[in-house]
């Protein structure tokens, strides 16, 4: 199953950590926001370990319509 | 080369002015190499570093004690012991008895999942991009009130004349403190620092919980009301002092590093004709010439982390109980991440990686107000001169610069940075 992953955009501080964590995945735009770049770039890992140590907790991941990561 | 076996790096004054070569030299006894003296473990490799900012990840598993490392003193060193005796190989029910007893115990930075989670939720919203840049007119108004009073006289003194004032005014406003209270702020807080209380900001709190107070009869459209209203993550709403402490740390927390940060990005104008001539031509270099500051100068010279239980970091080994130092100045300086690691590079693709406000769940919530101000300084003040230099009568000739920092191992700064200003015609 693919991971599904969004960002809250109105949380997200802009420590750009997700794109060290799951380089590919995510970027961040001019306002310094991160964004999902493309979900399949990086490992399901990467892109998990990116949620856990998001200082905000702005990504969520889901599997199966389930918040599981 | 100098011998560095017998540096004491919490005290000797010469690698306090210009630590990089010993850096180096440390990273070269191992990324994580257990200093003699106090048997401190100093992580100066990046990729190492990572590994313990990321720990804990906790999110949304939120259990007591969770991950390898605490951050119980994260802010107080590796001086301070705890009373009962630290043995075995998980140590964890005497952090939680005694974390308490550690200075600055109170404050964010020192906190652990799951108390760190709930407490970082009530910033949730309140400092991001998003938010400052609906506040940035007060930042980029301020900053040129503040330069209105020394440009025509040709010269300042960064530290006091700017950086300062312009850092504590700008948190006031965006916190919502009131105008009345800011020089005794000012004052205390510029004082704090020399004695070593068991709660040194306690004279903050007492004063930002009055404001929590007012803020839940009145609400208005700042921080304040907004921490005032904030709740945990289950929907409970924290006491007034849980959220004053909150208050008061960002309050305290983002000016003495910010003013660092200022100051180093301005030397770095002064110091090289070249480079202020390209971002005067090119305002859109901004942005990153701020994160190659923080890479290339971090003001936050050291973090610390305790280890829970017994582990192991690249092949070191560490005991629980240990004393783990991250020290973001010389991560941000190994040659495995960053090419030509010495060099100021404003192109550097990667600069953005660099620790300066750590890394992880514990990551300086007041990064994205500091990198505003960085961005509003330099701007404002390209637009107020034709040219920024060092003055020499302070600071000496360009070959034989004398520069005065810090004397602490806690944070890396000019004490003053005296600059020559041509206002711009």
């Amino acid at each position: 199953m693919v991971l599904e992953v969004e960002i809250d955009r109105e949380v997200c501080m802009g420590s750009g950590n997700c794109i060290y964590e799951a380089p590919g995945a995510f970027a961040l735009d001019d306002d310094t926001i991160a964004f999902v770049a493309d979900a399949s770039a990086a490992s399901e890992e990467k892109i998990i370990a990116a949620a856990r140590k998001c200082p905000t907790h702005a990504i969520t991941v889901r599997r199966d319509n389930e918040t599981s990561p | 080369m100098t011998d560095f076996a017998g540096v004491n790096f919490f005290a000797d004054r010469a690698v306090q002015d210009d630590p990089y070569e010993y850096f180096d030299w440390v990273r070269a006894q191992g990324p994580v190499w257990q200093e003699p003296r106090y048997g401190v473990f100093m992580i100066t490799g990046h990729p190492e570093a990572m590994e313990v900012y990321g720990d804990p990840a906790t999110f949304p598993t939120n259990d007591t004690a969770s991950g390898t490392f605490s951050s119980c003193n994260a802010v107080s060193g590796p001086f301070v012991k705890f009373s009962e005796p630290v043995e075995g190989d998980d140590i964890s029910e005497v952090i939680t008895k005694c974390r308490h007893e550690l200075p600055f115990s109170d404050q964010l930075p020192s906190f652990d999942p799951p108390n760190h989670t709930d407490h970082r939720h009530l910033l949730m919203r309140l400092i991001t991009p998003k938010r400052l840049k609906e506040n940035e007119s007060f930042m980029w108004e301020y900053a040129d009130r503040l330069i209105d009073r020394f440009v025509d006289t040709g010269s300042c003194e960064l530290v006091g004349d700017y950086a300062e004032p312009f850092t504590l005014t700008v948190i006031a406003d965006l916190e919502g403190v009131p105008e009345a209270d800011h020089s005794l702020f000012r004052q205390r807080l510029s004082t704090a620092h020399e004695k070593i209380d068991h709660k040194p900001l306690e004279f903050l709190y007492e004063r930002f919980s009055e404001y929590i107070e007012d803020r839940r009869q009145t609400p208005r459209d700042d921080i304040l009301s907004g921490l005032a209203t904030a709740t945990f993550p289950d929907g409970s709403m924290p006491e007034v002092t849980d959220a004053a402490l909150i208050a008061a740390n960002l309050f305290a927390g983002g000016q003495e590093t910010t003013v660092r940060l200022l100051s180093f990005a301005l030397r770095m104008l002064a110091e090289r004709p070249d480079l202020q001539q390209l971002v005067r031509a090119d305002r859109d270099r901004i942005p990153n010439f701020i994160e190659e500051t923080l890479r290339i100068e971090s003001p936050l010279r050291t973090q610390f982390r305790m280890a829970r239980v017994r582990t192991k970091l690249g092949t070191v080994e560490v005991p629980a109980g240990g004393t783990v130092m991250l020290v973001p100045g010389a991560c941000n300086r190994d040659p495995r991440v960053f090419d030509d690691p010495h060099e100021f590079d404003i192109e550097r693709p990667n600069a953005r990686q660099h620790v300066g406000f750590g890394h992880g769940i514990h990551t300086c919530a007041g990064a994205p107000l500091a990198r505003a101000e960085g961005r509003v300084t330099v701007n404002q003040f390209l637009d107020r001169t034709s040219e920024i230099t060092i003055s020499e009568a302070e600071h000496g000739a360009s070959d034989s610069r004398r520069y005065d920092y810090l004397p602490t191992f806690f944070l890396r700064g000019l004490r003053s940075l005296h600059l020559e200003l041509t206002p711009a015609s």
